[in-house]
């Protein structure tokens, strides 16, 4: 079978590490390379990773929020069908200034991505002239998928408690009560409301 | 004359597919000149929970991000957590997992097919289709305690071994699912009335579909051969010998013929799974749950749904709970920039049977 061979993520690291110098590549597993480049060199290794290597399947487009070093991380999933190998493109944005490129000259469906991305995490995508309401319905904020978005504090700020609840407890309370039975103290300790 | 544009709101409630969306239309007479997807009926924000529960409190999440088709979503997760973990699964677990994959994706096709029909007014199918899914639910109910929903497979395997005599059952259900096809070709891929509602509508091009993010049946129905068991084999789908099946066109009616044989190929698959499942351990035990730290890394796992490839972008910081879990359903392509190209030009009695074909999901879309 064409993706057993395992000489091939070598090949493609090997030409990418040669092409962007400064990249970092790293062959992650058979099947998975990451390439970890300045963002500015991100659309330049979109286009390049497309046309001349192949891998012309948009998988996914996601964002982490790695909010303690105050960046956004990007990660583009590309994967070619003739190689078998699935790249993960990453790059860094700063968190206060969330701006990047688009990507949708490359592929269409990148617009539906981007448009997610800036709705749940406040990115603009310049050159997407579409990124207007998407899931979300007359949001004011912060976007909710940022880390320092309190989800607990905004249910209850704008959503009322169902009668009986208002308390909020823990509802094995309330079951080891009626059971006469004791919530084990490890359990106690690792409770959900306690997982912060 | 140019004929007066006119808007037409199609949906929320069921607009030809399982789950609520809206697709906005600009017609002109009845031809669709513009469409535009609105989603945002189902939002769970399912991500961000995950974010605030440990790793094994997510599978009941993840499974509701489908509801026709949820097992995807488990095993995606699971062997997410397992290749960020590098922990082994037994042999067994494969096997169940593989035969849960493939109830689930004959499932899907049954429910599929209900929709399907319907949308061209043929409300004798969903009858009959939905009513033989019942018999896979039950084995999912006896297997799992859900009927639906069943979190079933979890990191590190199963969640329980088969009960006793289950095996034969699922291979009797099998032999009845069998038998009922020529049945459903009778009925409804023979019919009149469907292959000309289907025949010519709602072409892909065959040219623009790798670009264009096409995946599954719909990829596989413009002739071309890819699917993630075949390109990238999971679980123990490399020790199966299955065929996948394409079809020249582009069109509902390619879309449906890949998808009835595919019908017979998970029949046959879930035949070997159970004759060739080893005996063992069905569970690589993990540590306890709510203590567990997974450690720093991330991954994106992919399985091919009913629907197409279904990824997982999992990315963990050494913590309890995931930093970040990102979901790719096909539906995420083919409902929104998809559908919104192939649309323009349909009929507008043809656009649910054209998004039904497609396989959208909405509540992958949005999560």
């Amino acid at each position: 079978m064409k993706t057993q061979n395992i000489n091939i993520e070598k090949e493609i690291a090997t030409e990418i590490q040669n092409t962007f110098h400064t990249a970092e590549v790293n062959i992650k597993r058979n099947k998975r390379i990451e390439v970890k480049l300045r963002n500015d060199l991100i659309p330049p290794f979109l286009s390049y990773a497309k046309n001349y290597l192949t891998f012309n399947h948009l998988a996914h487009f996601s964002c982490v929020d790695w909010i303690e070093q105050n960046e956004f991380e990007l990660v583009y999933i590309i994967y070619s069908y003739e190689k078998g190998v699935i790249v993960l493109a990453k790059t860094r944005i700063d968190r206060e200034k969330a701006e990047f490129v688009t990507t949708r000259h490359l592929w269409y469906q990148a617009e539906t991505y981007e448009r997610e991305l800036h709705e749940m995490f406040g990115i603009n995508f310049k050159g997407n002239d579409r990124l207007n309401e998407f899931i979300l319905e007359d949001w004011e904020g912060i976007p909710p998928y940022r880390r320092d978005f309190d989800t607990v504090k905004y249910a209850t700020d704008n959503f009322y408690t169902r009668p009986g609840r208002e308390d909020a407890k823990d509802v094995r309370e309330n079951v080891t009560k009626i059971n006469k039975e004791e919530i084990p103290e490890f359990a106690k300790e690792y409770s959900v409301r306690s997982l912060k | 004359m140019r004929e007066k544009e006119t808007t037409l709101y199609l949906g929320p409630q069921h607009p030809g597919v399982t789950g609520n969306m809206m697709v906005k239309l600009k017609v002109a007479g009845d031809t669709v000149v513009k469409a535009e997807t609105h989603v945002g009926y189902l939002h769970r924000a399912f991500e961000k929970l995950m974010e605030q529960r440990t790793w094994m409190q997510s599978f009941p999440i993840v499974c509701r991000i489908c509801v026709p088709e949820p097992d995807p979503n488990e095993e995606n997760l699971a062997r997410a957590i397992e290749e960020i973990e590098g922990r082994e699964v037994p042999e067994r677990a494969k096997y169940i997992r593989v035969m849960i994959l493939e109830l689930s994706r004959l499932a899907a096709y049954m429910l599929w097919m209900g929709g399907q029909a319907g949308t061209a007014g043929l409300y004798t199918v969903p009858q009959w289709s939905v009513g033989d899914r019942d018999y896979i639910i039950d084995l999912f109910e006896e297997l799992t305690g859900g009927r639906i929903y069943h979190m079933y497979i979890w990191a590190g395997g199963v969640r329980r071994d088969l009960p006793e005599g289950f095996a034969d059952k699922v291979l009797r259900t099998m032999d009845y699912l069998e038998s009922r096809l020529p049945e459903y070709d009778k009925l409804f891929f023979e019919n009149a009335i469907f292959q000309k509602r289907a025949k010519g509508v709602g072409i892909i091009d065959k040219d623009k579909a790798l670009e264009w993010g096409v995946v599954g049946p719909p990829l596989r129905g413009c002739g071309i051969k890819h699917d993630v068991r075949i390109d990238e084999p999971y679980e123990v789908y490399d020790k199966l010998d299955f065929v996948v099946p394409t079809h020249e066109g582009g069109d509902v009616w390619s879309r449906a013929m890949v998808r009835r044989q595919e019908m017979e190929q998970s029949i046959s698959i879930i035949r070997q799974v159970i004759d060739k499942m080893p005996a063992g351990e069905y569970y690589n035990k993990v540590p306890n749950p709510l203590n567990w730290y997974v450690p720093e890394g991330d991954a994106y796992v992919k399985t091919e749904s009913a629907r197409g490839e279904f990824g997982y972008y999992a990315v963990s910081d050494g913590g309890l709970k995931p930093r970040r879990v990102h979901v790719r359903g096909p539906a995420y392509v083919h409902g929104v920039s998809l559908l919104e190209k192939i649309l323009v030009g349909a009929n507008i009695s043809d656009v649910a049977f054209i998004m039904n074909s497609l396989g959208v999901c909405p509540p992958e879309i949005e999560r």
